[in-house]
């Protein structure tokens, strides 16, 4: 069995409702998705017993009536794992990870200017990377936003 | 004009007076207590153009051209690592010849790019005639690269399945020729830079950061390898012709600026070995498959080890001719963040080579630094330039003599064989 | 030839001061900016120097396509140059936003700031272009005395020379 194929059955034998969820993509690119609510739990797993100790970036997305998170995780053997999360429009709020990867800091802010996501935890700082006067409801990544010269 | 020795506590104010109604927040907030700094805030965002936006309006074509255009020293990085996770989403089989000239360009690209931080480097700390020295062979493969693809930077080589020109067997022999003479070159700035003690001295023990630091904080590329970290995306992550050609991955355990400085430097001797095996392997075939305008559904997630470091891209295809969401994470973005470790507890003198050590994707020239000073509350601002002329004149004050590192090399050049 | 000898001795003897200004580029005109200054291009033939300070610049040599994060400190250099002076664009962000036109983050040409009295267009402007845009606005300020920003107060002189800008030919940038 693979390196890709081993990591899949660990983790679905922790967590059973990974079980259709959790894929190897190909070599080196495994995905999965997880609820709001048992991220944490997951995201500890894979760090901590699966040695995803590597956090490349974080992707937001606009779902529609959610935002989308990709966490994109990254292990020795260059085997990396978006691990997929979703939190409602009306309920933005997702946790820090800084604790774990503090690089991933500017990560979260990017999705908080960009998307309008709150991120829970994350300490008081600069955002980036929109200008201290950009409008507080403005986000250019959501798909109902666009520019004056797009209008 | 600028500071001596006794002068070293005070900081001109270069722009004049601040104006506090325009908004204009400085790049760094350095608190210093004394002498030592006590905290770093970097402010990034200032070439921030919307180009993640733009990539949704435009065709996934249009976008290689534009993604390109991220950064002008690393632009086949991003074309790339892009075209990558197009082609993966589609499910295209790329010709092999192709995959083979991506990476000469994609090594030419590195051999660029390390030279013009030798020369950035050696000027942050005085050393001009290593900027002029090394920015004058760059042109030997600025000259290649305009040759083998039309434009000295942004090298438009990439579509979406596979390259726009083929190299022939006379450029090939131009490349030998070119990485011959880079190679000698090469020599001698190992030379000066590992048996000169003046400079081994400026650059040890400055812009520290350990092993475990440097994997907790995220760095990339030579600046996490030059602190033990073995990775590099080339070898455990293969793309393009990587995993059919012989190179080594350049580590050193000092943990500082003359590390980064040795790794880059070897760096440069394997990119000349790769490059030697792409002109002697490359298989014949085409150099690109159609590719459909409308990309099927999908997703894919794309690394490539630019000269920084990791570049990641990923693209989400909806089906239609535009992707639906392109993300990029450029390696600055992960070192970046590491300078504040680097520069806890040292002097603002550390400062230029330290931040120019990260070999950082934005221009350091016009960034405002603001420093408060703890003791007292005094706080200034200074443009880059002043800052480096500071730090030179408070190196200049402890004993650095750029002088002699100077006449070493032009002595090392005087005698070389092959000319300019 | 003779034109570039008289170009040369007046650089010589003028010296024009450079400040160079990115103004959120992607730092391809930049690089080529200072390539422009070393061994091989040597600009410096021509009397220009680099420069680290507004007050003491003559031309400011900028590129980029204007983020919104930077748009006031473009404005408050320009207004810290004293007069005479004269603003190259390079590169085509700099000329009209280049591949940048339209994003949310970008004003666009560097001439929605200040204004411009040379354009050197390309992507990136390669330092041969970069040189000939440089020598042609030193022709120029050759055959009108002063001032040549479009729209600052000038003297009497030529028509076909009063707040023209010249555009350097794309030449050998490609």
């Amino acid at each position: 069995m693979s390196y890709e194929e081993d990591i899949r059955q660990d983790t679905i034998r922790q967590f059973d409702f990974l079980k259709d969820s959790f894929k190897v993509i190909r070599p080196r690119r495994l995905s999965a998705e997880v609820a709001r609510d048992r991220f944490s739990e997951v995201f500890d797993f894979l760090v901590h017993r699966e040695k995803f100790n590597t956090l490349c970036t974080i992707t937001g997305t606009d779902e529609g009536d959610d935002l989308g998170f990709i966490y994109h995780l990254a292990r020795e053997g260059g085997i990396t794992l978006n691990l997929k999360t979703r939190a409602p429009k009306a309920d933005p709020v997702i946790r820090t990870i800084t604790a774990v990867f503090p690089g991933a800091e500017i990560y979260e802010r990017e999705i908080v200017d960009l998307f309008g996501a709150r991120v829970e935890g994350l300490r008081k700082g600069s955002r980036y990377p929109l200008t201290d006067d950009w409008p507080a409801d403005e986000h250019p990544l959501r798909k109902d936003w666009k520019s004056e010269e797009n209008k | 004009m600028h500071n001596s020795h006794e002068h070293e506590h005070e900081f001109k104010i270069p722009l004049g007076p601040q104006h506090p109604a325009l908004k204009e927040p400085e790049s760094f907030s350095i608190a210093l207590k004394g002498e030592k700094i006590l905290g770093v805030d970097i402010r990034l965002g200032y070439n921030h153009r919307g180009i993640e936006k733009a990539c949704e309006e435009r065709t996934f074509l249009q976008d290689v051209y534009l993604l390109e255009r991220i950064c002008g020293i690393c632009s086949h990085s991003h074309s790339t690592a892009y075209v990558q996770a197009v082609e993966e989403i589609a499910g295209l089989a790329v010709p092999p010849r192709a995959l083979y000239i991506r990476t000469l360009i994609g090594e030419l690209e590195r051999v660029h790019s390390h030279f013009l931080w030798l020369g950035v480097a050696g000027h942050e700390i005085g050393f001009d005639t290593l900027l002029m020295y090394t920015w004058r062979d760059r042109e030997i493969v600025m000259d290649l690269l305009a040759q083998l693809t039309g434009n000295r930077v942004n090298y438009g080589i990439n579509t979406i399945g596979g390259v726009r020109r083929d190299i022939t067997p006379e450029q090939g022999k131009d490349i030998l020729a070119g990485v011959a003479t880079l190679e000698e070159r090469t020599k001698y700035y190992i030379q000066i830079a590992t048996e000169e003690t003046t400079i081994v001295k400026r650059l040890s023990g400055v812009g520290i950061i350990s092993k475990e630091d440097a994997l907790r904080l995220g760095a990339v590329g030579p600046t996490a390898r030059a602190s033990g970290v073995d990775r590099d995306i080339r070898r455990e992550d293969p793309y393009a012709a990587y995993a059919e050609l012989d190179f080594d991955v350049i580590t050193d355990d000092h943990c500082d600026v003359y590390g980064r400085t040795v790794v880059r430097l070897k760096e440069l001797m394997e990119s000349f070995k790769i490059i030697r095996q792409i002109v002697a392997k490359i298989p014949d075939g085409p150099i690109a498959v159609r590719a459909p305008r409308k990309i099927p559904a999908g997703e894919a997630f794309s690394r490539y080890e630019a000269p920084r470091g990791e570049d990641v891209h990923y693209v989400e295809s909806n089906g239609g001719e535009k992707p639906e969401r392109v993300k990029v994470r450029a390696p600055t973005l992960a070192n970046v963040q590491t300078v504040k470790h680097m520069l806890k507890d040292r002097f603002l003198a550390d400062m230029p080579i330290v931040v120019a050590a990260i070999d950082p994707c934005f221009s350091c020239t016009d960034r405002m630094v603001g420093v408060r000073h703890l003791d007292g509350g005094k706080k200034e601002t200074m443009a880059w330039e002043s800052l480096r002329s500071f730090s030179l004149g408070w190196h200049r004050a402890r004993g650095f003599d750029v002088a002699i590192a100077e006449k070493k090399l032009h002595n090392l050049i005087k005698t070389q064989k092959s000319p300019a | 030839m003779k034109f570039i000898r008289k170009i040369i001795n007046w650089a010589r003897i003028k010296s024009p001061w450079i400040l160079h200004f990115n103004s959120g580029a992607c730092n391809a005109c930049d690089i080529e900016i200072v390539a422009a200054l070393t061994p091989l291009y040597d600009v410096e033939r021509f009397g220009v120097q680099l420069k680290g300070t507004p007050r003491h610049a003559d031309v400011l040599v900028c590129s980029g396509p204007v983020t919104k994060q930077i748009q006031d400190r473009l404005k408050r250099i320009y207004d810290q140059m004293p007069e005479p002076k004269f603003v190259v664009a390079v590169g085509a962000c700099a000329c009209g936003g280049g591949v940048f036109k339209g994003c949310y983050n970008v004003r666009g040409g560097i001439d929605e700031v200040i204004p411009v009295s040379a354009y050197i267009p390309g992507c990136p402007a390669g330092p041969k272009a970069i040189i000939d845009g440089v020598v042609k606005l030193l022709a120029s300020l050759e055959e009108t005395e002063k001032p040549s920003v479009p729209g600052a107060k000038k003297q009497d002189k030529t028509e076909d020379d009063a707040g023209t800008a010249k555009q350097a030919d794309p030449g050998d940038a490609p």
